[in-house]
């Protein structure tokens, strides 16, 4: 078999310079690529493109509170260390500490998991949440855009050939809101890909109407879904029983599950219900939850075959 | 594309010439003979191919040896050397853990990771601890038991 070329640069600027020469694939964690790319027992992964393995570029592994406030993290930090790291936003940490397994996760990256493109990615969800951005890098300099923006569709980046991601800068946090939720549904506790996934913050103005409300959704389409649209209609009004169901209802409209749709609607609808009628009574805890006694009951579809 | 690859294999420094992109886990097993590290499911969820790269517990399957130059890798062959480690195998013999044994490196690695940043783990803690470990013989219970007599027994060294 004829192997493909692999580079191994040890600073970030020896990998600029690679990647403005030569189209390779990035590796940092191998969690993602190393797998789909992998053959059997035994035998060395094919890849089709040259490679360039970043997992160990000391410029890419940083988390700091920028100048403005924002959260950055260096792309190529693991789950683990921004499930750890209390600089890094509650969302975000909440999806890096479930995501996989602990071996999984002390190689998994941020950078990776939003390279991958995935709409069942743990970290999208939180970052469409909070408005993050991907700062993409290049021997001509460099940019800033939306990681909403930069996922295009399924496995497609906006990402140019010579470009490298090199931050994700998180500009909101727990903080900036009164109440925040988010919960992972999956078929088992640990090493579970997301079934869905969704994340909400709200915060409440002085006369108690909506001053900001957000809600994010992982596996329930082709992308993970988040429309502002169907957070005004919520925003500038106090909560009520109606209201709720029409940004249930808006939502309904945003996302488009494919495998299991009944039971990924259901689940999306009653804890936006949840959080929603929950928060409207002001509780102690920022953190709203669901309980023991919280069911869904919508019934997945028989598994195809 | 060979390249010559340095690390520190337990302890011991080591380089090897070979293609960057071949994966942790058959260097160790092929061309260094550590067959304690297993494979599993070739996808990093199983942990029977755990190890220690630089102290930390990784899934050695999904890792390109291209991504270890120059780093720390610390095998079960390692581990059980360690007085830690010692322990840890004795708790699990004694404790009735051992089924197939096939899970069993990961598990003693995984147990080895919790117990050296958690001296006094819960029975919650340990079970999150090996959680990225399967164990197709489902014997978890037994494995906790002697994980928590590990903890017992190396009190003062996990402590250090």
């Amino acid at each position: 078999m004829e192997e493909v070329k692999c580079y191994m640069p040890s600073t970030l600027i020896e990998a600029l310079e690679i990647k403005s020469k030569v189209d390779c694939i990035p590796l940092a964690g191998g969690s993602d690529l190393m797998v789909a790319h992998k053959r059997t027992l035994g035998l060395t992964p094919k890849f089709d493109k040259p490679v360039m393995i970043i997992r160990n570029l000391p410029e890419l592994r940083k988390i700091y509170i920028n100048e403005k406030g924002e959260c950055v993290i260096g792309s190529g930090c693991t789950s683990t260390e921004i499930a750890e790291n209390t600089l890094c936003p509650w969302h975000l940490r909440q999806a890096a500490s479930r995501m996989g397994a602990i071996g999984l996760r002390n190689s998994a990256t941020i950078g990776g998991n939003i390279a991958n493109a995935s709409p069942k990615g743990d970290t999208p969800g939180p970052l469409y949440l909070l408005d993050a951005r991907v700062k993409l890098s290049s021997v001509n300099g460099e940019r800033e855009e939306l990681v909403s923006d930069f996922i295009v569709k399924f496995r497609t980046l906006d990402l140019k050939s010579d470009e490298l991601i090199t931050e994700v800068i998180v500009p909101y946090s727990e903080d900036d809101f009164d109440y925040i939720f988010w919960h992972k549904v999956g078929t088992r506790k640990a090493n579970a890909i997301s079934k869905i996934t969704l994340s909400q913050a709200i915060k409440f103005a002085e006369d108690g109407t909506v001053a900001d409300y957000r809600v994010s959704a992982t596996a329930t389409g082709a992308k993970t879904n988040r429309s502002r649209d169907v957070e005004n209609i919520i925003i500038g009004k106090k909560i009520s029983a109606e209201l709720i169901e029409d940004v249930i209802k808006a939502f309904d409209g945003v996302i488009s599950p494919r495998a299991m749709p009944e039971f990924r609607r259901e689940a999306t609808r009653r804890m936006i219900r949840r959080f929603l009628s929950v928060a409207a009574t002001h509780p102690e805890n920022k953190v709203i939850d669901t309980y023991d006694d919280y069911h869904v009951t919508g019934q997945p579809e028989p598994r195809r075959k | 594309m060979d390249a010559k690859i340095s690390f520190k294999l337990n302890g011991k420094n080591v380089s090897i010439t070979t293609d960057p992109l071949r994966r942790l886990l058959d260097i160790l097993r092929d061309d260094f003979k550590l067959t304690g590290v297993k494979e599993g499911c070739s996808e990093g969820e199983c942990g029977a191919c755990s190890v220690l790269l630089n102290g930390k517990i990784v899934t050695s399957c999904i890792i390109p040896i291209g991504a270890v130059d120059g780093q720390e890798v610390m095998t079960i062959e390692g581990v059980s050397a360690t007085e830690g480690g010692k322990i840890i195998v004795e708790a699990f013999a004694d404790g009735g853990a051992v089924q197939c044994g096939f899970c069993i490196p990961g598990m003693v690695i995984a147990a080895y990771y919790l117990l050296s940043n958690n001296p006094n783990p819960t029975d919650d803690e340990i079970r999150l601890g090996i959680s990225g470990n399967i164990c197709r013989c489902t014997g978890y219970d037994l494995i906790v038991e002697s994980i928590k007599l590990a903890a017992e027994r190396g009190e003062k060294i996990w402590k250090k």
